[in-house]
């Protein structure tokens, strides 16, 4: 066992290592940050120089390298942009993001099990025939799209929600929370559901086939025949059995909330981490970019990681496979 | 029962938030710090906190600021300033001449981004606490123009907090934090999130404005900058999506405030022999003065204005725009669209049959794609095969810097406000050592227009200084050295009862706003 978990943290270590040098090829592409360093009136000579001050005259292996010797000791660099360390921004814009996926999956979860099992149910019914129409809006449509029209609705004509933002947020041990305000909570409602939309439907699309998988079971029919109330048939003895896959997706689907919350940030203006690498993309915030992208990988890598050893404790058989 | 009923009108007629502004931006200012970094985000939001010497009104013209009054010593030696007394900076320090030394060695120092406006500066000296004068290594009429936006910073404060140099890479104290002169002061900054402002109490000046607390947000998407406005979520937008102009004018909740920038959109050209890449245009094909005149002649500025604009545009004649100083009346006509003879032109230079490598930023200026596409589509009307690539600003340079072009398009807003500041910049010779032609990336030359640069520079009669502008202008416009194309627009967005003043450099001063 001991073995089969350190060839596989050896093997995450390595997709780690090859992710950041693809990452560091891939920023030359990016474009060139001195000159949004430096104003109008500046020489060659002053972009040379600063060039060199950065290190980005050397081979993108060089300056990899040089990322790395300063990311094991906790230093991910001073961001071009903010002139501030990058570890600090990262921790100071950490919350918004989670928060923002927090809220959004289980809105995702709570919405899409509760629309699953309805519509399961009565799957005859005008209500469920409306539901499942209306889900396919939301896989469907681009997040964009949704975002702009929930901005559009509730904030421009109904005024009920903010256009943009996180509201009044209270700082607590240097976490910043929307959860304490009535503005910070508003501000929560747009862009969570722009950003769980998605996942409701692929969870509410789950687990309805997998309860009408369920209620054509033998067992299910002898609870009828037992005389059991429909309630306790549909959600003690159906909905439990359901969940298995449904809670394995759930797991994979939150590292991309997380990862892909960057669109709605961006038209919600959240002042999370994707916002803060789209920000980076156009600046050429080498050092913002680097950090933000191993920091998804990481945690991509360890939630594989996580899966793997699982599956290992399950099935014996796939740790003399591996 | 009277008493009342006025009372609550008075309340009803004051809105609780009336004092409280908030606005948006597309780019936070990168730094707090006056001299790290000489761009007009930085500049424009700094120019509320902090000060120098001199500013500039409402029309653009330089009215006194820290310094009273200034005049010329020694025949054209340098420049004495009178410095205001009573000023104190934000933390309540005074402000005197020792705080202008130390704001010129430090905004002069190699770590400053603002070091080029001191390239004419040979010394400054302080004559009293509040005389200073700063001489000039030739004689310079526009030195007080030119150092509109350097910025007074208190040198003790400076010290006590370890910034007596600019640091762009690091990052030091004043990148977060800002103690100017200035009518507002930083409450609280976030960078990329929130900037909080308030009225400077001990300022010198009289009060215009009628703000208690201003918060800046930068809005990335302008989209959501725009849903801001409409839902009241802020005061005050720039800019507002030319497609949009029309929506907002319909609106009676919020106003458009137009007018143009200072900048102006050009085309250049690849004009050195035999320096273009092999399978990048390669050709010296724009060498010939004929060849660049074809492109100024089959493009239709005004259809351009007109449809990609949206009519909210001039048309251009030369590197600047007539609201700057120096501009020539004499050369006030532009280029004419005419395609025939655009089609002649281009077959006698030898263009036909030539693939023209066209290079255009894509997220720099406005429009600027569509502007691009156009301008191709245009070209091959008159016979002349172009091959359009656009990309990010921050790929754009680099590439122009590579000479990987034969025509691109460029637009330029002149930090002095003044004709000169173009010819050093993009119709001089690139001469690193003398900072001259350092966005000339197509190098154009010509040995007259290089020795008149210096003698405008020192010419100190507005008449005879005139004159040569008005020779480079010609000169530049005969030789086709860039086609000019327009002047930018400026478009920005209010909630109906605010109001401000535009000025064509963009900046959104504080101290002009007021709010119902």
């Amino acid at each position: 066992m001991f073995s089969f978990i350190a060839k596989r943290v050896g093997q995450s270590v390595l997709v780690l290592l090859i992710t950041g040098l693809v990452a560091f090829s891939m920023f030359t592409f990016v474009g060139d940050p001195i000159d949004n360093m430096l104003g109008q009136e500046r020489t060659m000579e002053d972009v040379e120089r600063l060039r060199q001050q950065l290190g980005l005259d050397k081979p993108f292996v060089v300056q990899y390298v040089r990322f790395l010797e300063q990311a094991v000791q906790g230093n991910f660099g001073i961001s071009y942009r903010q002139g501030r360390p990058v570890a600090e921004i990262l921790l100071e814009r950490a919350p918004a993001t989670l928060e923002l996926a927090a809220v959004s999956s289980i809105f995702a979860i709570v919405l899409g099990i509760g629309l699953g099992v309805f519509t399961a149910i009565r799957r005859d019914g005008v209500a469920a025939h409306v539901i499942m129409s209306a889900s396919l809006i939301g896989v469907s449509l681009p997040t964009f799209l949704i975002g702009i029209l929930l901005i559009y609705v509730f904030s421009v004509e109904l005024g009920w929600f903010p256009s943009f933002g996180r509201g009044e947020t209270v700082d607590i041990g240097g976490w910043s929370t929307g959860f304490l305000t009535v503005t910070g909570l508003k501000a929560l409602v747009l862009p969570s559901i722009t950003l769980g939309l998605y996942q409701m439907t692929l969870i509410m699309r789950l687990v309805r086939s997998e309860m009408l998988e369920v209620m054509r079971q033998d067992y299910i029919r002898f609870a009828k025949a037992r005389g059991l109330s429909n309630r306790v048939i549909n959600f003690r003895h159906a909905l439990k059995n359901t969940m298995v896959p449904v809670i394995t997706v759930i797991g994979l689907q939150l590292g991309s909330i997380i990862a892909f919350a960057i669109i709605t940030e961006t038209v919600f203006q959240w002042p999370g981490v994707g916002l803060l690498f789209i920000n980076a993309i156009q600046f050429v915030d080498i050092p913002v970019m680097a950090a933000y992208l191993m920091l998804i990988s990481v945690m991509f890598v360890a939630i594989n990681l996580l899966v793997d050893i699982l599956y290992a404790f399950i099935d014996p058989r796939l740790r003399g496979a591996a | 029962m009277l008493r009342l009923s006025t009372a609550l009108a008075l309340v009803l007629a004051l809105p609780a938030s009336a004092e409280n502004f908030k606005f948006a931006v597309t780019t936070d200012p990168q730094t707090m710090d006056p001299h790290a970094v000489n761009s007009a985000p930085v500049l424009g939001f700094l120019n509320n906190v902090y000060e120098g010497l001199v500013r500039r009104g409402k029309d653009m013209t330089i009215e006194p600021s820290l310094a009273v009054s200034w005049e010329p010593i020694g025949e054209g030696a340098g420049w004495r300033f009178n410095l205001r007394e009573d000023v104190t900076f934000q933390d309540g320090s005074a402000f005197n001449a020792d705080d202008v030394l130390f704001s010129y060695e430090r905004a002069a120092s190699e770590e400053a981004d603002t070091s080029s406006w001191f390239a004419p500066v040979s010394d400054v000296i302080k004559v009293d606490d509040y005389t200073v004068d700063i001489m000039t290594t030739a004689p310079n009429p526009i030195f007080p123009d030119s150092i509109a936006n350097w910025m007074m910073m208190d040198s003790d404060w400076a010290a006590a907090n370890d910034a007596n140099r600019p640091d762009k890479e690091q990052g030091n104290y004043a990148t977060l934090n800002a103690n100017g002169t200035g009518p507002f002061q930083i409450v609280s900054r976030a960078p990329d999130l929130k900037t909080v402002l308030s009225p400077h109490d001990g300022w010198w000046g009289e009060v215009e404005h009628n703000l208690t607390n201003i918060e800046m947000t930068p809005i990335q998407n302008s989209a959501t900058a725009l849903a801001a406005l409409l839902s009241g979520d802020v005061d005050f937008i720039n800019p507002v999506p030319i497609q949009d102009v029309v929506r907002l004018q319909g609106n009676p909740d919020v106003q458009v405030i137009q007018g143009i920038e200072a900048r102006v959109i050009m085309l250049g050209f690849d004009q050195q022999a035999g320096a273009a890449e092999s399978g990048q245009g390669g050709a010296d094909m724009f060498l010939d003065p004929n060849a660049r005149a074809a492109v100024a002649k089959a493009i239709n500025a005004p259809a351009i204005l007109q449809t990609i604009m949206r009519g909210n545009a001039e048309v251009a004649s030369q590197l600047v725009s007539p609201a700057m100083r120096g501009y020539s009346t004499a050369n006030a006509a532009a280029y004419a669209y005419d395609a025939e003879a655009a089609r002649t032109l281009a077959q006698e230079a030898g263009l036909d049959g030539q693939n023209i490598s066209f290079k255009c930023p894509n997220d720099r200026y406005l429009n600027d794609e569509a502007v691009c596409q156009a301008i191709t589509s245009m070209l091959a009307q008159a016979g002349m095969d172009v091959t359009l690539d656009t990309m990010p600003v921050s790929n754009y340079w680099p590439e122009l810097r590579a000479d990987n072009f034969d025509m691109y398009l460029l637009g330029w807003s002149p930090g002095t406000l003044d004709a000169e500041h173009p010819i050093r910049f993009l119709a001089s010779t690139p001469n690193a050592e003398k900072r001259l032609g350092s966005w000339n990336f197509g190098g154009y030359s010509n040995s007259r227009v290089d020795a008149l640069l210096p003698m405008i520079q020192s010419e100190i009669d507005d008449s005879k200084r005139q004159a040569m502008l008005d020779e480079v202008a010609q000169t530049l416009q005969d030789e086709v050295a860039y086609v000019p194309l327009y002047v930018q627009p400026l478009v920005w967005g209010a909630r109906s009862g605010v109001d401000v003043t535009q000025r064509p450099d963009n900046f959104f001063i504080l101290r002009w706003v007021t709010v119902e």
